[in-house]
């Protein structure tokens, strides 16, 4: 079959390669290596969203409320009503924050919906479905919960990893290190297997499958149609899901001397 | 039995056993999910909104192991052993 599962279009940057040579690093880990397609996809989403809110933030120019501001602050709404009743006041700098994370990432999984790639252009396909992508969404979430605990506590935020007693250190900091790899592995694994599907029900229809009279190929083509719907669904609710988890750790690395 | 032939076979029992324990253990959770969900409603009925935010929240955070694992399965498949390369030189 053409299409390679986790295969990339690659671009090769030698400044970052020099980088990495500098830094001691393994031969097979080159810094330099980028892939194409992802970076040139997260681009058109930036894009994309650039110009809708653009275009959404002009219409505030007059003062009547028109149907696509009552549409998009509804999506805004939610969230920050989310935010706000999980973090309290203090919370509130950070729902901005919050409210691009969930956009962001719902546009990536979402543009996975348009078959670029199938068409031989170099983007296309959900960045979202790329380790690369998650993997620093899930850093930034991460390191964003420590950067404002250590702001708020100060040194008193790692007295709460050995909070109901100390004993229990271990497990709270394999508990803390585990957060962003779930964090990672739910968006990634959600996006790439419905991707996945789609590459094996292209693997049933080119195998040509009959029982007896009975086409089983032709019968599997109507499947990527459902897929698709569930595909919609998924990205959805993990950029939700990934949004209000983002929350609630702030909530935990902030909440210590809130009461 | 040659080798190649053991190893396509025991990569596809195990990757039937993975999908058969995902789909079970995600079929039970997503019913017990689904079930309180249902019961809340029925006990709370002005809470709808409210309690269809916490379902889809945890049939999210739920699903996302069957599918890690199904991710995992099928990687095992067709990248560790590759059993369709091995299936085609087995005759």
């Amino acid at each position: 079959m053409h299409e390679q599962i986790g295969e990339h279009i690659l671009w090769h940057w030698a400044p970052l390669t020099a980088l990495g040579r500098l830094l001691h690093l393994p031969a097979w880990f080159d810094l330099g290596e980028l892939h194409a397609d992802t970076l040139m996809t997260t681009w058109l989403v930036m894009l994309i969203a650039l110009v809708f809110f653009a275009w959404i933030g002009s219409s505030y120019r007059s003062s009547y409320v028109n149907k696509r501001q009552t549409v998009v602050e509804g999506v805004i709404n939610y969230i920050a009503d989310l935010a706000r009743s999980t973090l309290g006041e203090k919370g509130e700098p950070f729902v901005p924050f919050f409210i691009a994370l969930f956009v962001f990432i719902f546009l990536m999984n979402q543009f996975g919906i348009f078959p670029f790639k199938v068409l031989g252009l170099p983007f296309g396909g959900s960045p979202t479905a790329d380790l690369n992508t998650t993997v620093p969404l899930a850093l930034i979430v991460f390191f964003m919960t420590w950067i404002v605990g250590f702001q708020r506590n100060g040194f008193g935020q790692l007295m709460h990893l050995a909070k109901p007693f100390p004993g229990l250190l271990p497990l709270n900091v394999l508990e803390e290190l585990m957060r962003p790899v779930t964090l990672f592995a739910r968006l990634f694994f959600n996006i790439f297997v419905g991707e996945l599907l789609f590459i094996i029900i292209a693997s049933i229809v080119v195998a040509h499958v009959k029982v007896g009279s009975f086409d089983l190929s032709l019968a599997a083509a109507v499947i990527p149609f459902f897929v698709q719907f569930f595909n919609f669904f998924v990205g959805t609710v993990q950029a939700f899901v990934f949004t209000l988890l983002a929350i609630v750790y702030l909530s935990l690395a902030m909440g210590e001397e809130a009461h | 039995m040659t080798s190649e032939a053991l190893v396509a076979g025991l990569t596809l029992l195990a990757f039937g056993l993975i999908i058969a324990g995902v789909a079970f253990g995600s079929a039970v959770g997503d019913g017990i999910v689904a079930s309180k969900a249902v019961e809340a409603i029925a006990r709370q009925p002005e809470a709808r909104p409210n309690i269809f935010t916490f379902l889809f929240l945890g049939v999210g955070v739920l699903e996302a192991f069957p599918i890690i694992a199904l991710g995992l399965a099928f990687y095992m498949l067709l990248v560790v052993a590759n059993v369709p390369n091995l299936l085609q030189h087995l005759h």
